[in-house]
């Protein structure tokens, strides 16, 4: 397959300290991929590495089929890169900032710029220095996506951003891939990037810990079910216990709409939903839920994960 | 969305040299505030020449004042215009205020804008680290001309009323010679930011290159034990052999110039070597 981006064994120290400890990815042409990870993980690193704003220790890192260390400035136009740590001049207005890294590099088509400050809903006209956080995270978005670039690295892009911004700011992402573009971007929670990413990359203390489908990530991820039936307590825990994708079942006595007293089960569900089907009709359900799988828990259980040296987890700072 | 049909139709291209012109833009009021700030000098010293220079009374206070401090200040010469001229604007006042300017656009050139945090996107667009330093290199060479046209023209405007004897040509030396000392400096300090990533390193070089040059010199003329240390400061390759009495001195002019170009390269080759640092 051709990959926009290979990483293979890319370890990054300062001084005494290792951040990254050697990891191996590749990110597919025309998929969005993103990295998830806790403060500290590296996920900026990575970035910095891919950008040749920082070299790497050990390792080999190849972007658009080139070296980034080697790569011209003909590369970089190629790529849009938001950074995690947006810094904008402040004497300026977002127009005149656009057109100077249009300047170096465009060509940006007409209109472009006003079509998305439109969209992000931003006066490209007031001093940056009198905006928000989050108008001046759609400028940093906006410098990113204006030339059409192959290839987007986006640090924590929504951050910032009201829900209604990242919705649009996802629409966004979608529309680029539609066009055939790549999008690595990185997030510390998984919500933000299910709706976008094609893969995500789980980054913990300067490892990756798993590369997986979003898919596949909500098979692992744990649903909750809730179960209410006539049957007795007894009854009702020894035909769901017999379930192998049951756990943390909870028993208890609660009262329906009419104050009747009912059996309540709750439990967390990752089995196939087949044999929870062919349990359900001896239970005699009166009410029934099993929520959409939370794909928050599982990635915070791999955050925790074996060998789960926390400490290295709490290098904020440097490189988050 | 399709790019390539809106591109023929005349898309934003890119710029020839982008961060020069945005340096540029970017000093068009400090250039101003400095242009106005010498002028302030210029017409506050020059025209009192006739009263100071001149004058007896003058010439036997400075007699009387003890021979190391006249030394030190350069007002031996400060009978005749030259002099005059040297030891009052391009010695002292002026050479303050030019190396203020250029110390802290060099060191804001590159070591300012890391440590802002402004860098890191920049580098991460369409530029070569190379472009980045000789573009904002070329914009401090820049600064410096034009403020020294201006000392020019205001030096030309005020040598006849204030009766300062040299000619244009001398006066042309004169500033020529300011301008490649002054350029010496700031180029120092944005080798020092370049080095270090920060202003504060790029102000230090800068600003020590400056005061070690201008205290040897001042320690050189004292006293001929300690001449060795006139061959270590450009501030003496500047002025040594007074350029607004004899012209300029060729050697030293490319020395002053060598040792500037010799910085910008070493920036080069520094800010190839590390990593660019985030906020």
């Amino acid at each position: 397959m051709d990959h926009v981006i290979e990483v293979a064994g890319l370890a990054k120290g300062y001084r005494s300290r290792e951040v990254l400890h050697g990891i191996d990815f590749e990110v597919p042409r025309g998929q969005v991929f993103g990295m998830i990870g806790p403060n500290g993980a590296g996920k900026t690193t990575v970035m910095r590495c891919l950008l040749d704003i920082i070299r790497p220790s050990a390792g080999r890192v190849s972007v658009l089929g080139a070296e980034p260390r080697r790569a011209g400035p003909d590369i970089r136009r190629r790529i849009g890169y938001l950074p995690g740590e947006l810094i904008l001049e402040g004497r300026t207005t977002g127009r005149r900032l656009l057109r100077h890294f249009a300047d170096i590099s465009g060509p940006v088509a007409p209109g472009r710029i006003d079509e998305l400050a439109e969209r992000l809903g931003i006066d490209l006209d007031r001093q940056t220095r009198r905006l928000s956080k989050g108008n001046k995270q759609k400028l940093g978005i906006i410098q990113a996506f204006m030339h059409d670039p192959e290839l987007l690295i986006l640090d924590e892009p929504t951050s910032g951003l009201d829900p209604l911004m990242q919705q649009e700011f996802l629409r966004l992402v979608q529309e680029v891939r539609d066009a055939g573009r790549t999008v690595f971007l990185s997030s510390h929670v998984i919500s933000e990037i299910q709706q976008a990413a094609d893969t995500v990359a789980i980054l913990r203390a300067g490892r990756i810990a798993t590369v997986s489908t979003v898919a596949a990530l909500r098979d692992t991820a744990v649903s909750r079910l809730r179960v209410q039936t006539h049957l007795s307590p007894d009854r009702t825990g020894a035909l769901l216990a017999a379930l192998p994708g049951l756990g943390n079942l909870r028993l208890e006595t609660v009262h329906d709409a009419g104050g009747s007293p009912v059996c309540q089960a709750s439990a967390e569900w990752t089995g196939p939903v087949a044999d929870l089907v062919d349990v359900l009709p001896r239970l005699h359900p009166v009410d029934l839920a099993l929520e959409e799988p939370d794909l928050e828990e599982a990635v915070l259980a791999l955050y925790r994960d074996p060998g789960g040296d926390a400490a290295d987890g709490r290098s904020e700072g440097v490189a988050s | 969305m399709s790019t390539t049909a809106m591109h023929r139709q005349g898309a934003q291209r890119r710029a020839r040299l982008p961060l020069l012109g945005k340096a540029l833009l970017d000093a068009r009021f400090s250039l101003g505030t400095w242009a106005v700030a010498m002028l302030a000098v210029m017409c506050l010293y020059l025209p009192l020449f006739p009263a100071i220079g001149g004058n007896d009374q003058m010439q036997q206070m400075i007699k009387a004042l003890p021979a190391q401090l006249v030394n030190a200040l350069n007002y031996g010469q400060i009978a005749s215009g030259s002099g005059y001229t040297q030891a009052t604007v391009f010695g002292l006042l002026g050479f303050l205020l030019m190396t203020i300017m250029a110390v802290s656009a060099g060191a804001g050139a590159i070591g300012g804008d890391e440590e802002s945090g402004l860098l890191e996107l920049t580098i991460a667009h369409g530029v070569t680290r190379t472009q980045v330093v000789l573009e904002r290199a070329a914009a401090l060479v820049f600064r410096v001309v034009v403020l020294h046209a201006f000392i020019l023209v205001v030096l030309l405007v005020l040598k006849g009323p204030s009766d300062l004897g040299f000619d244009a040509a001398h006066a042309a030396a004169g500033v020529l010679t300011f301008a490649l000392l002054v350029l010496l400096n700031g180029s120092f300090a944005l080798l020092g930011g370049a080095i270090g990533g920060r202003k504060v390193h790029g102000i230090a070089a800068g600003a020590g290159v400056a005061v070690l040059g201008y205290a040897f010199n001042a320690l050189g003329n004292q006293n001929p034990n300690l001449e060795w240390m006139h061959a270590v400061s450009p501030y003496y390759w500047a002025y040594g052999d007074s350029p607004l009495l004899n012209g300029v001195d060729a050697p030293a002019a490319l020395l002053l110039l060598g040792v500037s170009a010799l910085c910008i390269a070493l920036a080069v080759a520094a800010l190839h070597r590390r990593d660019i640092h985030g906020v």
